[in-house]
């Protein structure tokens, strides 16, 4: 995390390999008593969804969701409300390339703030509360949309067809690039690297977009399809191009189904799990012992944990009794939007004070984009918040809630879906080794909250 | 298959209601921790009995540090303890007992950060962290997390 005192670079410009990031303190572990409790809470509602829950499928993406008023409706369709919306994005896009072009290399760069906690963490409440945030002020939308006018090209369509196999499978290369960046990368707080990855996304999303259109930023943009996924739990919805309010797990059940999806969840998850697991005295202690290879040590249980949920996830869907026409390994697909609530609520879990806390600092530190003392936005004399790390009890409480209540909505929609496309005599069956899985799953969340 | 399920959900209940009844006075937050074996080094001491006292008298004890004390050493590149995890108290003083062949900075990455700047030689440092969290104190050369420090 960051902090405004005492921070000037090393004099022989070397950074610890183990122990910076952004951010002073971190968030105590949970009581033992606590994760029991919600692990216990979890076991139960899983079982009780399973034996009580509704008999036929309940969400359908044709008939789901009521017309939203026809007020706001009318403000969210006009045209004006999209542009506005890209020239925000834009405006943050420009200010950010600014800070990380002509700024300078210290922690104090808002640059580190804005990319880390503003965009990564942030995306997800934005989307919760807002929808598919990311498409509508994509910075690399809008220069594809741009380009576009400027050559006289279709912005939407591009010279080739998106190919239908590769999917999503784009974004979880995308996304294990970032999340390997900020937690496995030596030099994820030096401006330079930092500044490289962000090029190299602008450069593959615009070539990505002339070639393959709007096609790839829907599939291929990694921050897209992470605000697009997590914006499925939000109450907003399309249906024949209306806009429409529909329940969150409603909403859930609309996630259209491709090639890595699986992928996308597993990084998600597997990342955050890293991200904890990483903080514990445990791993601390270990990569210290064998400080030669500690970067090979941390690449290796980066990877280990997203490829370790991926399989869990697909073995445990495909564990199941299945019709003779339908593929087993189909199936992890047609599941994967059931973790994204498990996703959120641990995020949500992991990241509530860094967002809350070091998101305050970052917002101070913007007025300062240059670190001259300047205070541009009027923000450079607040002082941080620190309500959160004061009640600890509280943080830990609203931790294991996030996380047991993602449980109870990714079980419901796995139960949903199984209704769905399960054979009827294995309906519940079927459930119980995907029921485990995410059983697995947060039980393994809730133990790395204790543990880190 | 339903019966069965049911059953198992009324079992975790069960199990719910017996660990809530289990004993839950442990003590998660231990005040004055020592991690010390061995006695810090002793600060001196200035023993001024106002009233005369018989040689076979013990002389008064020398006052223990309160609050945590965290012994490091650091011997030809190697440091201990790397990377161990230190209950500690928000507010109250955290002391440093180091031992170290060659001088050098921990930075004490709390918020906010402080740093504690050690010569070569038996030093002792204090510092006081007011916000709970996990604070990691950390060495540059070699560039080790030293103590993690659970801050209540």
């Amino acid at each position: 995390m960051l902090s405004l005192t005492g921070l000037l670079p090393d004099p022989a410009g070397d950074r610890s390999v183990l122990a910076h990031g952004i951010g002073g303190a971190r968030d105590l572990p949970i009581s033992p008593e606590l994760a029991i409790a919600g692990a216990v809470a979890a076991l139960i509602v899983s079982f009780t969804v399973l034996t009580l829950a509704w008999r036929s499928p309940r969400y359908d993406a044709a008939t789901s969701g009521r017309p939203a008023p026809r007020a706001l409706a009318a403000v969210v369709d006009a045209p004006a409300f999209a542009v506005v919306l890209r020239v925000v994005g834009m405006a943050l896009f420009l200010f950010t390339a600014w800070t990380a072009v002509f700024g300078e290399d210290l922690l104090i760069n808002p640059f580190f703030g804005m990319f880390y906690v503003l965009l990564w963490v942030g995306i997800v409440p934005a989307s919760l509360l807002f929808g598919p945030v990311w498409r509508a002020i994509s910075p690399v939308r809008t220069l594809n949309r741009l380009l576009g006018m400027v050559t006289g090209s279709d912005p939407g369509q591009g010279l080739l067809t998106y190919p239908a196999r590769l999917g999503y499978w784009p974004a979880a290369i995308g996304l294990f690039a970032f999340v390997w960046l900020e937690l496995v990368f030596s030099q994820s707080t030096e401006l330079g690297p930092v500044r490289l990855w962000c090029a190299a996304y602008v450069a593959v999303m615009l070539v990505g977009g002339a070639l393959f259109g709007d096609a790839f930023y829907e599939q291929a943009d990694p921050f897209e399809v992470y605000s697009t996924l997590v914006g499925k739990l939000s109450v907003w919805g399309r249906r024949d191009g209306m806009l429409v309010v529909r329940s969150p797990l409603a909403n859930l059940d609309t996630v259209v189904a491709r090639p890595g999806l699986v992928a996308v969840v597993a990084v998600l998850f597997g990342s955050t799990a890293y991200d904890s697991f990483q903080d514990s005295s445990v791993w601390l202690r270990f990569t210290q012992a064998h400080l030669d290879q500690a970067r090979l040590l941390d690449n290796v249980a980066l990877l280990a944990f997203c490829v370790g949920v991926g399989a869990i996830f697909a073995v445990g869907c495909a564990t199941t009794g299945v019709e003779v026409s339908q593929r087993r390994w189909a199936l992890p697909d047609l599941f994967a939007h059931s973790v994204v609530p498990i996703i959120v609520g641990y995020i949500a879990a992991h990241y509530l004070s860094y967002f809350v806390e070091v998101g305050q600092q970052t917002l101070i530190l913007m007025s300062d984009p240059m670190s001259q003392g300047s205070n541009l936005l009027g923000t450079a004399d607040l002082a941080v918040n620190y309500w959160l790390s004061y009640h600890p009890t509280f943080l830990a409480t609203s931790k294991v809630v996030a996380v047991v209540l993602g449980h109870v909505l990714g079980v419901v929609a796995a139960h949903d879906r199984a209704l769905k496309i399960l054979p009827r005599r294995h309906q519940v069956t079927g459930q119980l080794p995907l029921l485990l899985a995410m059983v697995a799953f947060t039980v393994g969340g809730l133990y790395l909250l204790f543990a880190s | 298959m339903r019966h069965l399920l049911t059953a198992a959900a009324l079992v975790c209940v069960l199990a719910v209601t017996a660990a809530c009844g289990a004993d839950e006075t442990q003590d998660e937050n231990p005040t004055a921790t020592e991690t010390t074996a061995t006695e810090p080094a002793p600060p001196s001491v200035s023993a001024t009995p106002e009233e005369s006292e018989t040689p076979s008298e013990e002389p008064e004890p020398e006052p223990e540090p309160e609050g945590t004390v965290i012994e490091m050493t650091l011997a030809d590149g190697k440091v201990t303890p790397a990377g161990d995890r230190v209950q500690a108290e928000a507010g109250e003083p955290i002391t440093f007992v180091i031992d170290a062949d060659t001088g050098g900075e921990l930075h004490v990455h709390s918020t906010p950060e402080s740093e504690i700047s050690f010569e070569a030689g038996v030093s002792e440092h204090e510092i006081v962290v007011d916000q709970p969290g996990v604070v990691e104190v950390e060495l540059h050369e070699p560039a080790l997390v030293v103590v993690q420090l659970e801050v209540r």
